[in-house]
């Protein structure tokens, strides 16, 4: 006689204990951990300092090692087979022309005996000329070839540093916007994490001369918010390479509460 | 940085990936199940106990068997565990008897069969969802380490598209990573704790069924024809 499911006793209390344990737990973690990113700030400044001073200087050093090498070996090879043949058939038919009509004017006894010592000549004489021609040849090969590579590695360093100064012109952005969250004082209710966009006319002192909303974050507030620390927070600190100077009279500046 | 950036455990919860979030779901369903199976056993094994003494109590105090059987087998309170096993063995002791001519070693075979059967039936029932326990307290840290390890490689790879890497990028996407593998832990150490000590607890009432069976057995082989 098998019996029918039995009912576990105290069935409702270890529901309700089941649900109080998870209850404690939830609170333990609610209001015993107090996670806050106030600390955060001083991190981020430390940062900054040690990112942005040796960053141009590391970039472009490791990029140029892996393009010289590939580019040299395969092209000198083919080339010079190609060219040979050509310019030594024109000589020796130029040559041919000159010895003959010296043999005509002489006399015609010595003909044949200077003619075959003029040919050996002249073959000897067309062979050096020839081992010249080849020469010139290659040493013009490797000035081309040099003349490339000189012109891949400019290219190269155009390329680097190019990619420094866009990284210092991000760096000095984001040095930028980091300076005007300083000042930014967060309204209190902002729900998400949205993007305001703003363009910034400076002058080249810094001193900010508008500011334009070009995207709302789609909440009033934070973005008066931000476009009044913009203004407040006005010399704006410009990098102080000249060159980059030029570029930081229009900016377009993102802002995000969380960020 | 703001200021008003406080990590609250809810935004946390509410900000994390979908896959984490599901973690963390099914996380706090096996924490539930396991506790409310923890609870629950709790209970269950210590009215076995405490059932299994008082009946050995009456049934060591010299009383009559017939009066035991009797009192079991009115049907006024549900019967378990060793009455249970008293009762099933007694009936079957009283049903072979009655039959007659039988040789005593036969019955006492029937009578201990019938036994075994109800003390198998009533550890079954003590020993349900203990299995569930030990599944929760094995692989609930695996399924918090997948949700923290997922959020982990969401963190870092919103991580690759800042241009300024700091430490506030990442910290909430971490925290709220391991908030999935707490919560692993938080369901698997009492479920494995509480595994141990009740299939601990259910091996010794085990013992303490077979000793009874055996004692009871002498004592019905004793027993003169009702």
């Amino acid at each position: 006689m098998p019996p029918a499911e039995r009912k576990d006793p105290g069935r409702k209390w270890a529901i309700a204990l089941a649900v109080l344990v998870h209850l404690i737990f939830a609170a333990v973690l609610v209001f015993g951990v107090n996670w806050q990113t106030k600390e955060a700030s001083p991190v981020m400044a430390e940062l900054w300092s040690s990112v942005s001073a040796p960053a141009p200087k590391v970039v472009p050093k490791p990029e140029p090692e892996p393009v010289t090498r590939p580019e040299p070996k395969p092209q000198p090879k083919p080339v010079p087979k190609l060219e040979q043949p050509k310019p030594v058939k024109a000589d020796i038919e130029l040559k041919d022309k000159e010895k003959e009509k010296e043999k005509k004017r002489k006399e015609e006894e010595k003909k044949k005996a200077e003619a075959e010592k003029k040919k050996a000549e002249a073959e000897k004489k067309l062979k050096e000329q020839a081992l010249k021609v080849q020469h010139a040849m290659l040493e013009a090969e490797q000035i081309t070839l040099n003349k490339q590579r000189e012109a891949a590695e400019a290219a190269r360093q155009q390329a680097a540093a190019q990619a420094a100064s866009q990284r210092l012109m991000n760096d000095a952005i984001g040095r930028i916007s980091s300076h005007i969250r300083r000042f930014i004082v967060m309204p209190p209710d902002i729900v998400g994490n949205p993007q305001a966009e703003f363009e910034v006319s400076l002058i080249p002192t810094g001193e900010v001369l508008n500011v334009k909303l070009t995207r709302s974050s789609g909440n009033p507030a934070y973005d008066n918010a931000v476009e009044r620390a913009i203004r407040k927070a006005s010399p704006l600190p410009l990098p102080t390479d000249p060159s980059l100077i030029g570029r930081f009279r229009e900016l377009k500046l993102k802002f995000r509460p969380n960020e | 940085m703001n200021v008003t950036q406080d990590l609250s455990f809810l935004s946390l919860i509410t900000n994390a990936s979908i896959v984490v979030q599901l973690v963390l779901l099914i996380l706090l369903l096996a924490s539930g199940l396991s506790w409310y199976f923890i609870f629950g056993k709790m209970f269950a094994i210590r009215a076995a106990i405490r059932e299994a003494d008082n009946f050995e109590n009456d049934f060591w105090s010299g009383s009559d068997i017939n009066n035991l059987y009797q009192r079991s087998n009115s049907g006024r309170t549900p019967v378990v565990g060793m009455e249970k096993i008293f009762e099933a063995g007694y009936r079957e002791f009283l049903k072979l008897k009655r039959q007659g001519r039988m040789d005593i070693s036969v019955v006492m075979e029937g009578t201990r069969r019938a036994m075994r059967a109800a003390c198998q039936r009533e550890l079954d029932a003590l020993e349900r969802h203990l299995a569930f326990l030990a599944s929760v307290g094995s692989v609930s840290p695996y399924i918090g380490l997948f949700g923290t390890v997922w959020g982990i490689m969401n963190a870092f790879r919103g991580l690759s598209n800042v241009v300024q890497a700091t430490l506030a990028h990442v910290a909430p996407g971490i925290a709220e990573a391991l908030v999935a593998t707490a919560m692993g832990l938080f369901a698997a150490i009492p479920a494995v704790l509480a595994y141990n000590s009740y299939s601990h607890d259910v091996d010794r009432l085990a013992t303490r069924y077979d000793s009874f069976m055996e004692e009871f057995s002498n004592i019905l082989q004793r027993q003169p024809n009702p």
